[in-house]
């Protein structure tokens, strides 16, 4: 059995060819789980899916214990991937037919180049800690230099304090070890793509994942609240939801962030753009639309279980979450769909008129005529 | 070797001598001591007590179980815990009146003996919560709200918290039309130590809760290992009217057989006097009856009676050859104290090959049936002959017997056609076939139990139909299976150890059979999601050890032990069957075996169905390993007495074809191999013996006088087939009505046992006498004669 340390992945390892690297870091009886195999299982259509995507015309899904299923006859028959990792999976996406990504548990990153057949770490919590820490220094170094020009300035020193809080708490996660879940990830397009976590975490790549920057440190998230979804309205603008009611905008490509005023104090799972109307899913049945951002109303549902996700449809919405609630709808009109399910749902994808649903009974097929047939 | 055979036997001859002059000697004196021996052995009988724990049930010495017995206080109220479903038969579980009924009976088992108070789960006990993710973190609160009123609101409440507390399915029917309440037992009890009384919880549980609550709005279902034992017990009590008719059908056949009134009353009474004296005997040792060993007193009357009937059989003959009843009985003493002691010591030793199995009712069957069996020696060997000679056989008995030897023709001629070579190569064919087809038939015999439910009683039995009820209406299964995982002090709810265990978990759901399992890993990862508003994508082992803690600040009962260095994975399995078991077994040893390190240990096993993991693997081995001692000390006791091999052959072959046989008929009734069908070989084998040793050796006496081997099988068919005949029949009514008992194992047993008797008797009539003719045993004739010559100059001696 292969237990990785530290210093013999920082020492050794650069030492030895790639393919050996792999070979010892990545196996079946590795004990760590960012090193594990993910085991391949019969019934891993009924283990907990967190997230559901289409690649081209293949459909994958993944989730916990590092299981990553894809299908290419929409959901009748799946195939496990080869994943060399068993962390919980918390989001997919993909650029292309071939490129995807996936984000989980432990801060592990990982990409695909054949449609999410097989899989390769591209990067986990340790390397984000390292990211995150370099980047503070960086900054601090910075508001050094500013703090040494201008002694005198209040404001300054007060930045300087912030900075050095941010950094002790940086030194703590190094500390601490990869344990930040990321939990979605959102590529604008195949260059430029957003890895959200836990605890105020963001990632950001310009170059298609070649490099990542930490990219925290430009919201004004200042209790480090969790970072639960991210989408762009017709307009072009960036927003990202999260926890206690917070959310983000960039109207410069993300360069840049504000917070704007939250019509609720719960957290809010997801954001989601549809045509010109925008819509945040929260809490105990909170739904609020916007057609600017800016403004929100509560859209008023009949149900008071949280809300996870959302599927657009042709004209409508298929808004899903916990107890296995289903709604659909528009703009400030929601009905219940009974699924005759149960069990939460966290994610969902819709090909003609079938939803593919996931979440902790594993994937949940319903056909959306049946749907429509059962409610009149 | 002749040597040895003189060393061995010598003794047993010179015993026989003392013997028989101590007996006839003095004859009062030995009723004496029989008739204050009997008195003393019967007042303890009387106090034989029904007695079945749990962990005489399962093997100790495995490893799985020794592991559990080793984690046992840990895993209090895994291994033992009685469910109570209390079913509304019409509408739901939401009305004042059955709440009311509900929390009387949660209050009425509470103040039950041997229950884990504070381990008792009902929707009514404060340790049952409901928990909710608000806007300002988790609230929660009992189940039953404390201002619950029996009112519409508060039982609307009463619902609403129900649904949140994720008891459905667990506590609450998924139909919601009934509830459960879970009971843990304690083995000992804490306080005073006192064993549970499994009878009296059982009793307990029908006349408080099922009597007095069962009306035409509430049924009772009630499930648990504590209740299978109860029932059991119960059942099993009912065996004792099979016993008074058993009696009662051997007393009307041995009169028809012997006509003679003396010899019905004599052999009867004898083999009552050994039940008792077994019985006693039990008590004197400490041993109390569980329902296997239950059915030893019907084998030792049995066994008795078939022992009885043969000694009673030669009087019958010496008498009619004109000896008086002193001498008749004498001579019957002579020329049965070696075959009979041969057989009842094959009986005994076939018995005591059951000590192989390391289960312990097995053993203390085997004790049982091997005391019953010395027992008999004494009562109908030694008893029998001596009151014989005092009340004698009486004149139609021994006219009958004589007229029976004189007939030149009897419907027994038919049966020699098989003592010549043509019909004896006949019957040899049908066996070789009977045995080809046995074989064949035989490989689909089955390790363990193959019935869903309690496996111990019948499918149709009241427990039967409440566990098929629970099952039916709840998630959990009632087949559990427990892994141990052993860790370091303090280092249970580690994130190595959790992140471990949670693979493991994932890992099982790949196995055929695991429906699911839980551990505390699943606490962790739900309370995770639950601090993170019940968002799924939080549902992980958290690496953040502070995470983790903060997850585990409440921790049901059960799923881990004070110093956090056990933490069981409770798995939940389709059934029992053996082959899902291997297959679980198999599968965990794997695991185990990658990543147990000394960090963590994954260890089997716990929960009825690793405790039936373990039996089935001791069976598996103890099958052959059974076989084989029983075999070899059969054989060996058949060389001694007869000193040929070919002797060996003829009288083993027929058992051998029967066990084969039996076996084939287990297959094809559904009936696996388990603790109690295993000593039914032994037993059946023990017994079998005895025909084959009777007729062998009255055989062989005329054979050694020179007689032609179909003129000494027909004579041998005259006097001694009959009474083989008559015994294989007076066992098979001692076991056949087993069939009816509410046992299931019971009536398993029953039809075995009945299928051995009476194809042993066949075998030993039919297959016996032509294997002798193709092997030519009179060859042997020279040696034999002279040891016949020596008998017969001692005859005339007396």
């Amino acid at each position: 059995m292969y237990q990785s340390s530290a210093p013999l992945r920082r020492f050794l390892l650069p030492l030895l060819t790639a393919a050996v690297a792999v070979l010892v870091s990545t196996s079946v009886f590795a004990s760590d789980r960012l090193q594990a195999m993910s085991i391949p299982s019969t019934r891993a259509t009924e283990t907990l899916l967190l997230d559901i995507t289409l690649a081209g015309d293949r459909v994958v899904t993944a989730g916990d214990h590092g299981v990553i299923l894809y299908s290419d006859d929409q959901g009748r028959h799946w195939q496990q991937a080869d994943v060399p990792f068993s962390v919980m999976l918390t989001a997919l996406d993909f650029t292309s037919s071939q490129q995807g990504w996936a984000a989980g548990h432990d801060g592990l990153l990982a990409r695909t180049d054949n449609g999410g057949e097989s899989w390769l770490s591209v990067m986990n919590g340790d390397d984000i800690n390292q990211l995150r820490l370099a980047r503070l220094e960086q900054l601090y170094a910075q508001m050094e230099v500013q703090v040494d020009a201008q002694p005198d300035n209040d404001e300054l020193l007060d930045q300087l304090d912030t900075l050095s809080f941010q950094l002790e708490d940086a030194q703590i996660a190094v500390e601490d070890g990869p344990a930040i879940p990321l939990l979605d990830i959102w590529f604008a397009d195949a260059q430029t793509g957003y890895v959200l976590g836990g605890y105020g975490l963001l990632l950001r790549t310009v170059d298609g994942g070649q490099s990542w920057q930490y990219w925290g440190d430009r919201l004004p998230n200042p209790d480090s609240f969790h970072l639960n979804s991210m989408t762009r309205d017709h307009q072009g603008t960036l927003y990202i939801a999260g926890e206690a009611g917070q959310i983000f905008r960039s109207v410069d490509q993300g360069i840049s962030w504000e917070l704007l005023d939250s019509p609720y104090d719960g957290s809010f799972f997801a954001v989601v753009s549809q045509q010109d109307q925008l819509y945040l899913l929260g809490l105990r049945g909170h739904l609020f639309n916007s057609a600017n951002g800016i403004d929100w109303q509560q859209v008023g549902i009949d149900t008071d279980k949280t809300l996870t996700a959302a599927v657009p449809l042709t004209r409508e919405m298929l808004l899903l979450g916990q107890g296995g609630v289903l709604l659909t709808g528009s703009e400030d009109s929601f009905r219940v769909v009974d699924s005759g399910v149960r069990r939460s749902f966290s994610a969902g994808v819709a090909i003609g008129k079938q939803w593919l649903l996931v979440g902790e009974r594993g994937i949940t097929q319903l056909s959306a005529e049946q749907q429509e047939a059962g409610r009149e | 070797m002749n040597k040895l055979f003189q060393l061995l036997l010598t003794p047993i001859k010179a015993s026989e001598e003392f013997a028989e002059r101590f007996l006839f000697h003095r004859r009062l004196l030995v009723l004496f001591l029989f008739g204050l021996l009997t008195i003393l052995l019967g007042w303890q009988a009387t106090q034989i007590r029904p007695d079945a724990s749990f962990v005489k049930m399962i093997p100790t010495s495995h490893p799985y179980v020794e592991n559990y017995l080793y984690h046992r206080d840990d895993l209090a109220g895994l291994g033992n815990s009685v469910r109570v479903a209390v079913a509304a038969r019409d509408g739901d579980i939401f009305t004042a009146e059955y709440q009311a009924t509900l929390q009387q009976i949660t209050d009425e088992l509470f103040f039950i003996p041997g229950v884990d108070r504070s381990a008792l789960k009902s929707i009514w006990t404060p340790n049952v919560r409901w928990t909710e993710v608000t806007e300002e973190g988790f609230v929660g609160g009992p189940v039953i709200p404390a201002e619950y009123d029996g009112s519409a609101e508060s039982l609307e409440q009463v619902r609403t918290n129900v649904l949140r507390s994720g008891q459905v399915g667990i506590l609450v029917a998924n139909d919601f039309r009934s509830a459960i309440v879970q009971v843990p037992l304690f083995d000992k009890h804490p306080d005073t130590g006192e064993k549970l009384n499994y009878q009296a919880l059982s009793e307990q549980l029908e006349q408080l809760i099922r009597d007095k609550y069962e009306t035409d709005s509430i049924s009772i279902h009630i499930t648990g290992f504590a209740k299978v034992v109860g029932d059991l017990i119960s059942g099993a009590a009912q065996v004792a009217i099979f016993f008074g008719i058993a009696l009662l059908v051997t007393l009307v056949l041995l009169f028809l057989y012997s006509r003679s009134i003396t010899g019905t009353l004599v052999p009867l009474a004898c083999s009552v006097v050994a039940v008792i004296w077994q019985l006693g005997l039990l008590r004197l040792l400490g041993y109390g009856l569980d329902p296997y060993s239950m059915l030893v007193p019907f084998l030792v009357f049995a066994i008795a009676v078939s022992h009885g009937v043969q000694i009673v059989n030669t009087i019958a003959l010496e008498s009619a050859h004109g000896a008086d009843r002193w001498l008749a009985a004498r001579r019957a003493f002579r020329a049965l104290y070696i075959p009979g002691l041969t057989a009842l010591l094959s009986d005994g030793i076939g018995f005591v090959t059951l000590m192989v199995i390391e289960i312990r009712v097995i053993q203390d069957l085997a004790v049982a049936a091997s005391l019953g069996v010395a027992v008999i020696i004494l009562t109908n060997l030694f008893l029998l002959p001596v009151i014989m000679s005092l009340v004698g056989i009486g004149k139609t008995a021994t006219e009958r017997a004589r007229r029976a030897e004189q007939k030149s023709h009897s419907h027994w001629e038919l049966l020699t056609w098989f003592a010549r070579p043509k019909g004896a190569l006949v019957a040899v064919a049908t066996a070789s076939v009977l045995l080809a087809i046995g074989l064949q038939q035989g490989q689909k015999l089955q390790i363990g139990d193959l019935d869903t439910g309690a496996p111990e009683l019948r499918p149709d039995s009241r427990y039967n139909l409440d566990n098929a009820f629970i099952t039916g209406n709840y998630t959990t299964s009632s087949d559990i299976f427990v892994v141990m995982v052993e860790t370091e002090a303090e280092q249970c709810s580690s994130f190595t150890t959790l992140s471990q265990v949670d693979r493991f978990q994932h890992y099982l759901t790949n196995i055929a059979g695991v429906q699911s399992s839980i551990s505390l890993a699943d606490v962790s990862k739900r309370v995770t999601a639950g601090l993170n508003e019940g968002n799924l994508k939080w549902r992980s082992v958290n690496r953040n050890q502070l995470v983790i803690n903060a997850s585990l600040s409440y921790v049901p009962a059960g799923l881990m032990n004070a110093s956090c260095s056990l933490l069981p994975v409770i798995i939940f399995l389709d059934d029992h069957k053996a082959e899902t078991l291997q297959g679980v077994t198999a599968a965990v040893a794997d695991f185990a075996a990658e990543y147990d390190s000394d960090a963590i240990r994954f260890q089997m096993a716990a929960g009825n169905s690793g405790f039936e993991a373990a039996t089935n693997e001791v069976i598996a081995t103890a099958q052959y390993q059974m076989l084989a001692w029983v075999y070899g000390v059969v054989g060996l006791l058949c060389l001694l007495t007869f000193r040929s091999l070919k002797t060996l052959i003829c009288i083993i072959t027929p058992l051998a074809l029967t066990s084969v046989l039996c076996q084939a008929l287990m297959a094809n009734l559904g009936i696996g191999v388990k603790v109690a069908t295993l000593p039914v070989i032994a037993l059946g084998v023990g017994i079998g013996v005895d025909y084959g040793i009777y007729i062998y050796s009255k055989l062989n006496t005329y054979l050694v006088q020179g007689m032609p081997l179909t003129q000494a099988y027909l004579n041998t068919l005259k006097t001694t087939g009959k009474s083989v005949a008559f015994t294989g029949l007076t066992l098979a009514i001692g076991v056949v009505l087993w069939v009816f008992s509410p046992i299931k194992f019971q009536a398993d047993m029953g039809i075995l046992l009945t299928f051995m008797f009476l194809w042993n008797m066949l075998g030993a009539l039919l297959l016996l006498p032509a294997l002798a003719c193709l092997l030519k045993c009179a060859g042997h004739k020279q040696q034999e004669k002279r040891d016949a010559e020596a008998v017969k100059e001692m005859h005339d001696a007396v």
